[in-house]
């Protein structure tokens, strides 16, 4: 019935004070499912607006809404008999049935106090009678009501199958919400995949379009004969003269030692064994090692004898280095966090960047800057080149040093064409080296170390394979400071170690003279053995550089008590931070002290029974340790609480939580703290 | 430096320590076993001791010590040169066993436990 309601905006946006605020988690549950349902605001849709016709329909109402309420104002996805898209939050009578998951029935609005003030009530368009079903989402949260509104009171409400009807339409405005959730998920993950998809095609495309620029070689060989037809292209990629006929071993030759077998010989061809489809390597006159890609058929005569091999051939070089270079990276990154060697560590970079680029050598050298020396640190070279000698004057090869000394990379293609080396270029040939990368790596700015790649032929190092150079580099600087530090670290510590062991060897000989006078020599070795025990603990936080576990305090104890036998221990590995460390040590003294002076250790056959367990079940887990003394004399209290029993009675970290008993067979202690406590660092 | 003169055959030990506190608390644990006491504040000075008298039956010395030998260096010289005469090394460095002390010689991180090494000077005492 529209037109029934139709009302003006400012009538609705009067204020309107009697709707009391649900709480405030509620209201924040609430919007963010209506945000998760991204429905506010939409456009309306016929699954709606179906629901809200059968609602107005079955219950007899003019008016019927599926109302979203906001923090400050509810919204309408669908309504029949009802203008306006949304209402402030205090004209909302659905606003009352959030907070119940029944149907909110109010038959006369004017008689109900929540209502009876509401301005929709008290103005045009006068409405008398409510009901409405919460909307209720699957984890409970009510986001607003599906309801059906009368101008006219209904004393007598809804009939039992109206509000069956009702609720279930409103759990229909649910499903709806939620599957568009769903879908909408759906399509974000297509569009997701489709752009996907397009990058990948995109990327599929130009690397066809790159090899399609790379040209192809075509060859036949005859079986027979053993000479290969190849064409000038062929020729080219193999870096041959352009003749029409080779003898087929001429290309069989060149190809690297490590790959032969990969590629056809007269062997395999006669026999049709030989692979048709094949990477592999050859060794050019001047371009070096070359990555060839071979496609090829054999044809057969009418005895199934192979008679010809009929293919392509392409240079994939370039497609090949970068997917050896990824993996370079990689396996640096993996091998790198072996090694705790700077020598190892130097040479497994320079085998696996010397062999990602088929290179003549790579590797790395230690720079005297001031003397303008190199020396080789660790080398990697191929079969056909010797190894660099180990010390160099970067004068002898020309003048790029002065680039190095700034922090620039060199690199060059041609050492007979580059003017820093063309004058000095013979020296360079004779170890044959005809292009070469040296990349500085600075450490805090500080360039003592040369990363540096050579080949034995004129070669054009892109900007992608020099970075590549600079992060072998980079890594395997970064991984000697982390070694260098690492051993600084361990120095320190030591040094450290030693300090405090002095002072406490000489806070132990003030002492003891001070206390020299001191006719009650128990009091001053108690002193004494406190000072050693806490010594002790420092002894296990610094050999385990600063986490010391429950084992070696224990350990430690029975170690010093020197009663072999006579403690039993057991409990899991716990690593305890240094302040638990040292607590814990002096209890473990006083504990033994008392065992010695009282308990099970004063007798041949007592023994100590130590177990510790970590408790999870708590909100934060918790460590118990156990103390057990048995086959010693009847336990009894002390008489009176000294220092010793003071320590005992502050616990693990001095929180407490320590239960002695003295009853047979023999003293017991059981103290807990927070196991969170007992590792923190400080 | 005041050096208690041997009045009778009791076992002499030498204190090497270049630290004046600990040093008195290491003679003070000697004089408490019931031994004679001779001090030393370097292993340079030690040898000279060992040079210049022969009742020396133990050596209780300290490891970092200014001069032209540490304990170490003392003890194996003492090792090689006086092989009767027992050792006692203590240090505040944490753990010796990166060292090789001499052959019948026993150590004691510092601080050390002076009941245990009480004990340890009346074995030796005893052998």
């Amino acid at each position: 019935m529209p037109g029934l309601l139709s009302l003006q905006r400012d009538v609705l946006r009067q204020p309107e004070t009697n709707v009391t605020n649900p709480p405030d988690l509620d209201q924040i549950r609430r919007l963010e499912l209506l945000e998760a349902y991204d429905i506010l605001n939409t456009p309306p849709e016929p699954e709606f607006d179906d629901i809200v016709l059968v609602a107005s329909e079955v219950c007899g109402t003019p008016v019927s809404l599926v109302s979203l309420v906001e923090a400050n104002r509810q919204w309408f996805k669908a309504s029949v008999g009802f203008e306006p898209c949304e209402t402030p939050i205090e004209q909302s009578v659905c606003a009352h049935s959030l907070a119940s998951p029944d149907l909110l029935i109010i038959p006369d609005l004017t008689l109900d106090p929540r209502t009876a003030q509401n301005t929709l009530v008290t103005e045009p368009p006068h409405i008398r009678f409510y009901a409405g079903a919460p909307l209720i989402g699957p984890d409970g949260v009510a986001i607003g009501t599906l309801c059906v509104i009368d101008t006219k009171p209904r004393p007598q409400g809804l009939t039992p199958s109206q509000q069956k009807v009702l609720a279930a339409l409103s759990r229909q405005v649910i499903a709806l919400l939620e599957h568009r959730r769903t879908s909408h998920r759906k399509d974000e993950l297509f569009r997701r995949q489709k752009g996907m998809a397009a990058n990948f095609r995109a990327t599929v495309n130009k690397t066809i379009a790159a090899q399609e620029a790379g040209r192809i070689g075509t060859f036949e060989i005859d079986i027979v004969t053993d000479v290969i037809a190849a064409s000038a292209e062929f020729c080219r990629i193999f870096d041959v003269p352009a003749v029409p006929t080779y003898p087929a071993k001429t290309f069989q030759d060149m190809v690297v030692p490590s790959d032969r077998g990969l590629h056809s010989t007269d062997r395999n061809r006669s026999d049709g064994s030989a692979s048709m489809n094949v990477e592999y390597r050859i060794r050019t006159a001047s371009h070096g090692v070359r990555w060839i890609s071979r496609h090829a058929v054999l044809e057969q005569d009418e005895t199934g004898r192979p008679v010809k091999m009929i293919g392509t051939v392409q240079d994939i070089t370039d497609a090949k280095r970068t997917v050896l270079r990824t993996q370079a990276l990689l396996d640096l990154g993996d091998r790198l966090r072996d090694l705790d060697d700077i020598t190892d560590m130097a040479l497994v970079a320079s085998d696996l960047m010397g062999k990602a680029f088929d290179a003549t050598r790579a590797g790395f050298g230690l720079v005297d800057k001031a003397a303008e020396t190199l020396t080789i640190q660790s080398e990697w070279h191929s079969v056909e080149a010797d190894a660099l000698a180990l010390k160099h004057h970067f004068r002898s090869y020309g003048s790029y040093i002065e680039d190095l000394k700034r922090g620039e990379p060199v690199v060059l293609s041609d050492v007979k064409a580059d003017p820093r080396t063309s004058g000095t270029a013979n020296a360079l040939l004779a170890l044959g080296i005809r292009s070469f990368v040296n990349l500085p790596v600075l450490d805090h700015g500080r360039f003592n170390l040369l990363v540096y790649v050579h080949h034995d032929h004129v070669y054009d190092w892109t900007d992608e394979e020099v970075a590549f150079i600079r992060s072998f580099g980079d890594r395997v600087q970064m991984a000697m400071a982390k070694l260098q530090a690492e051993t600084e670290q361990a120095t320190l510590n030591r040094e450290i170690g030693h300090r405090l062991k002095n002072t406490f060897a000489m806070i132990q000989a003030i002492a003891t003279q001070t206390l020299r006078p001191v006719t009650e020599r128990g009091h001053v070795q108690n002193f004494e053995k406190r000072l050693f025990a806490l010594s002790k603990a420092h002894d296990i936080l610094i050999h385990d550089q600063g986490n010391a576990s429950i084992r070696n305090i224990v350990e430690s104890l029975d170690e010093t008590l020197a009663m072999p036998g006579r403690i039993d221990l057991d409990g899991p590995d716990v690593v305890l931070g240094p302040r638990g460390a040292l607590s814990m040590g002096l209890v473990m003294h006083e504990l033994g002290t008392n065992a010695m002076k009282y308990g099970a250790l004063s007798q041949p056959d007592g023994i100590i029974t130590i177990r510790w367990v970590i408790d999870e079940s708590g909100p934060e887990p918790q460590l118990t340790f156990f103390w057990q003394e048995s086959g010693g004399p009847l336990p009894k209290p002390p008489e009176r609480k000294g220092f010793g029993s003071k320590l005992i009675q502050m616990g693990l970290i001095g929180t407490g939580g320590v239960v002695t008993s003295y009853e047979a067979p023999g003293f017991s202690v059981e103290m807990s703290a927070s196991l969170q406590q007992l590792q923190q660092a400080n | 430096m005041a050096q208690s003169t041997p009045i009778n055959n009791r076992t002499v030990v030498l204190v090497v320590e270049d630290e004046p506190l600990q040093r008195m608390m290491a003679v003070d644990l000697v004089l408490d076993a019931g031994f004679d006491v001779v001090e030393a504040w370097s292993a340079d000075e030690a040898v000279t001791i060992l040079e210049s008298r022969t009742d020396i039956r133990i050596v209780f010395t300290d490891v970092d010590m200014p001069g032209s030998m540490d304990g170490l260096k003392l003890a194996a010289s003492i090792r090689d040169r006086w092989p009767p005469i027992e050792l006692i090394v203590t240090s505040g460095h944490i753990r010796m066993n990166d060292v090789d002390l001499p052959a019948r010689s026993v150590f004691f991180p510092k601080p050390y436990d002076t009941e245990k090494v009480t004990a340890q000077l009346n074995l030796m005492a005893a052998n």
